[in-house]
């Protein structure tokens, strides 16, 4: 999952946009609990209380950036993923406590049953589960059909909806692939009509998927948020709208929402009975939220109010003053509340709950391999970015700008996750002098203003962009350093983060910071985004190599296992000997908790959303 | 009493007009204190600009969040500093059986560095120590906040400075041709105005930087200047509609003067001071304006360094319990605006000749 570090829009226009927009969300809302309480009186009288929660039973919480859409195909950055697992379901989730992350069941009855050396994969649904209401309904009663299932697995194709997490699905289910193709060649509309062998339907509740070959990860695809289940006529009634308009299974539903200030999630009433029974985790504080939640139901808390608070220190001040019930700790703020890696005694004493976790997430500069200035895989230019990112001081960034709270990576595949290789070495340390060696070597010779030229003599420009916002300014800054250190032209491009996608995915940006947090753990999330055929989508360095290809493909073959192992050796070492990206460190996630909550433990998958398994004493 | 003011009324007339406003700008003892500490901002201006203090600004002295001298050494600092990990260079790289481009390059590379030579002779001397507190304390690069603040005071003067005199002759030129010429030139003129200072002024600086696309100085000098001259305009425009049909105008146009003769050699000296005096009042204004436009992220890009882009850096520094950028920056600022305000003051009274 793609993130922006800390990211903030331009406040004014999101908010005063937002204003006008979402009337009309809570508008839709409102009305439709009028007619549904014409309607049915009884339905709403039995949840009487979710609709009113008392004060003391709503959990507070604040995010530091914007929701961006709510349409799980849409979806790619961390906070509206959260906000789609309690949105949405979809067959598969994951184990809230279990370490390292493991599937289990959700709308399906129980795992899938794996055939034919793993290429057909048999789903049986949950009978009776019921959409949250919505005025798509029409007020009618409506369960979920494994067609539903379908529809949904068909949607993260369609050619018009551009879904940037289209890779979970791609190349995978016979058939699929050919009826976007269809549709795209074509210029005609995408049919999700027609039958292919690798989605049947077989009954109301039971889903037989056929996939070309067999997939160890094809589950965790399932378990993405971008496949929460979702119904046909939902996307009909909604149109291009829907983005605003979630309409899942999940525990909570939309009560109210100002786009990119404040949202309101209640519980939905039609959740099914689902006791909190987890049990893997033998660790103390695993052992401590089992006995804090053992015997309730999922969700516990009927309401949950999300405020927008893009500053660090504002979110800070609101936890302090018992405003919000959670925060995740930004690390430039980390020595107010920390005092080498503990909380300090003051907010011991006050009760405050401390849990700390190493994000699953790699976190380095890259280079555009197919930028006309820096890129290309001749030997200088490949001189030229292992030089630019050997200037990159990795100790102070984690030192100066992480506070201290972020742990030092080489590795493509962070801790955590399956593939990860602790004793591997850096071939790109930071090393000034030998990065000027190798510039000097390679014929970038320093012009009478005393910077570097191309080798045949032509201007060499550094430019480096970014969000516009603080923390990344300080990347920026440390970036500067290296390159007055190697003597090279530099030039800051600071634009906002949705332009920042877009161009990196368009390949026209030339350096940059990147980072990017486990959909799922395993290896293969991390490694797809260099390999070649992903670029203008994940691949966002424009990487492509004929035997790095076919050493994922061959990756992908075997699954996890000491052989892939070796592989991902071999990978990495060739991302850094082609200057292509410099991993640096994955940041240590600090959440502060107010002595009311129970039963929280840091989610090993970032995109799953705590809340629902809390409660509040 | 009378009398030495009837002296000093004669010596008056007998000298030129600005001779009468120096000597009376002399009189004025706040005038000249802060005619000399605008004098000395405008120096050390100049020395930095020449590169003769404040050089290395960028340079790391101390180490992060050094304090200032008199407060002592943070003991936290020098731990987190000692416990920085040394750079791994013994073992051998496992290439995987990987073939590097490179290979050549870097064999010769890791020969010099074991001997020692060529450009890595002395290369592990060459880090200095940094020092754990510093004058007036470090930012979190360890840069000297004496140092950055002097820079810094270079490029928000600059700015003031430069903008205040474009806004300046745009509003001069522009109420000269609309109080002068009236007609259909001031209508049109009249309109514009309206049009800038409708537009609330926050806003209409922030479309114009964002129409500019660009970062730097040059463009802060231009987003300032071009959206400033409203208010020189109004007073330049009344005072022309009042000039232009006194007896000196008249005569000027009986001798047979050109309308652009008489707009800027004959009234345009007339009205200097206000001119002078809206100046000085612009430098201050844009001073605290560029302060604004960097603290919100529009302002200088990271290798330039103004009170704005220092002030910006602060907010997060204060909850760490760091003040002593936040406290350096802002007295030099409060200090030099406050001069520069009180110069005006004294000009105004040097320079009006209805205040005698």
């Amino acid at each position: 999952m793609r993130f922006a570090l800390r990211r903030c829009g331009v406040l004014v226009w999101g908010v005063s946009l937002s204003l006008a927009l979402d009337l009309s969300v809570e508008l839709g809302l409102e009305w439709y609990w009028g007619a549904a309480g014409l309607g049915s009186g009884l339905s709403l009288t039995a949840h009487a209380e979710e609709v009113e929660p008392p004060a003391h039973r709503v959990l507070h919480i604040s995010s530091s950036t914007a929701e961006t859409t709510l349409d799980p195909v849409g979806i790619q950055d961390l906070y509206s993923a959260k906000l789609a697992s309690v949105l949405f379901e979809g067959a598969l989730t994951y184990d809230y406590l279990a370490s390292p992350a493991k599937l289990i069941p959700l709308l399906a009855e129980g795992m899938p049953e794996i055939s034919d050396g793993g290429k057909t994969w048999t789903i049986h649904l949950k009978k009776n589960v019921r959409f949250a209401p919505d005025p798509a309904f029409k007020g009618k009663e409506r369960t979920v059909q494994a067609s539903d299932m379908a529809y949904t697995l068909y949607r993260l194709l369609d050619p018009a909806l551009h879904s940037p997490f289209s890779f979970l699905l791609e190349g995978k289910l016979v058939g699929l692939d050919d009826l976007a193709k269809k549709a795209r060649e074509g210029k005609q509309p995408y049919d999700y009509k027609a039958k292919i062998p690798g989605v049947e339907v077989v009954d109301a509740s039971t889903l037989r998927l056929r996939l070309n070959a067999p997939d160890a990860n094809f589950g965790h695809s399932l378990a993405q948020p971008n496949l929460g289940i979702i119904a046909p006529e939902v996307v009909q009634f909604y149109g291009d709208q829907m983005g605003s308009h979630p309409v899942g299974t999940g525990p909570y539903f939309v009560k109210r929402w100002m786009r990119g200030a404040s949202m309101t999630l209640d519980r939905n009433p039609y959740y099914r009975a689902r006791p909190w029974a987890f049990e893997s985790g033998q660790d103390p504080a695993s052992q401590k939220v089992i006995q804090e939640m053992k015997g309730k139901m999922i969700p516990a808390i009927p309401r949950i109010e999300i405020k927008i608070i893009p500053e660090a220190q504002s979110a800070w001040l609101a936890f302090r003053r018992g405003e919000t019930d959670l925060i995740d700790l930004p690390s430039k703020l980390s020595p107010v509340a920390l005092s080498r890696g503990h909380l300090k005694a003051e907010l011991v004493k006050q009760g405050i709950q401390h849990e700390i976790a190493v994000e699953p997430e790699i976190i380095g500069n890259y280079m555009n391999l197919q930028d006309p200035m820096v890129g290309g895989m001749d030997p200088a230019h490949i001189a030229l970015r292992r030089a630019i990112l050997m200037s990159s001081d990795d100790e102070a960034m984690i030192r100066v700008i992480r506070k201290g709270q972020a742990v030092r990576l080489s590795y493509p595949v962070p801790p955590g996750v399956l593939g990860h290789d602790p004793k591997y070495k850096s071939m790109l340390p930071y090393d000034p002098v030998a990065a000027n060696f190798l510039l000097d070597a390679y014929g970038f010779k320093k012009a009478a203003d005393g910077l570097r030229r191309q080798p045949d003599g032509s201007p060499l420009v550094v430019r480096y962009w970014r969000t516009n916002e603080g923390e990344s300014r300080d990347m920026e800054e440390l970036a500067k350093r290296g390159m007055d250190q190697l003597h090279i032209r530099f030039e800051g491009h600071a634009v906002p983060f949705p332009d920042l996608l877009k161009a990196e995915r368009s390949c026209q940006v030339m350096m940059r910071q990147f980072a990017w947090i486990a959909d799922y753990p395993d290896g293969d999330d991390f490694m797809q985004l260099f390999y070649g055929p992903n670029i203008h989508a994940n691949n966002v360095f424009c990487f492509q190599d004929a035997q790095w290809d076919r050493l994922y493909q061959e990756t992908v073959a075997l699954g996890p296992g000491e052989k892939r192992d070796q592989l991902y050796q071999k990978m990495a070492r060739m991302i850094e000997m082609y200057g292509v990206m410099k991993i640096s460190h994955a940041r240590l996630h600090h959440e502060l908790l107010q002595p009311k909550v129970m039963g929280f433990h840091i989610s090993t998958i970032a995109s799953l959303a705590e809340w629902p398994f809390l409660d509040l004493r | 009493m009378e009398s030495t003011r009837m002296e000093s009324a004669r010596m008056d007339s007998a000298r030129s007009l600005s001779a009468i406003a120096w000597g009376r700008l002399r009189r004025n003892r706040v005038g000249v204190v802060s005619l000399v500490v605008v004098a000395l901002f405008l120096l050390a201006l100049l020395a930095s600009a020449c590169g003769l203090i404040a050089q290395d600004w960028d340079r790391q002295y101390a180490l992060s969040f050094a304090p200032p001298t008199f407060m002592g050494a943070s003991q936290q600092a020098l731990q987190e500093e000692s416990s920085a990990w040394a750079p791994d260079t013994g073992t051998q790289l496992d290439m995987y059986g990987l073939h590097d481009p490179l290979q050549p390059v870097l064999d010769q590379l890791r020969i010099q560095q074991a001997q020692g030579s060529g450009s890595f002779k002395g290369a592990n001397e060459n880090t200095p120590e940094r020092s754990a507190t510093l004058v007036l304390g470090a930012d979190k690069w360890g840069r000297s906040i004496a140092l950055k603040v002097m820079k810094g005071a270079e490029t928000s003067v600059l700015v003031g400075i430069a903008s205040a005199l474009l806004a300046t002759a745009i509003g001069t030129l522009f109420g000269a041709f609309a109080g002068y010429l009236g007609g259909w030139v001031d209508a049109l003129i009249e309109w514009l105005y309206g049009v800038f200072t409708a537009i609330p002024y926050l806003l209409l600086v922030f479309a114009i930087a964002a129409v500019l696309q660009q970062k730097g100085v040059f463009t802060i000098i231009l987003i300032l200047g071009l959206t400033g001259w409203t208010g020189v305009y109004r007073l330049i425009r009344a005072e022309y509609l009042k000039h232009k049909v006194r007896e000196y105008v008249l005569a000027a146009e009986a001798i047979g003067a050109s309308h652009t003769r008489r707009m800027f050699v004959h009234i345009l000296p007339n009205v200097s001071h206000v001119i002078l005096v809206q100046l000085s009042q612009q430098v201050v204004n844009f001073i605290k304006a560029e302060v604004i436009l960097s603290f919100l992220g529009f302002g200088v890009p990271v290798d330039v360094v103004s009170w704005g882009s220092i002030l910006n850096e602060t907010p997060n520094e204060l909850i760490l319990g760091y003040g002593w950028q936040l406290i350096t920056c802002g007295l030099a600022m409060a200090i030099l605006v406050t001069a520069f305000a009180m110069l005006t003051d004294a000009l105004r009274d040097a320079l009006d000749p209805r205040l005698k």
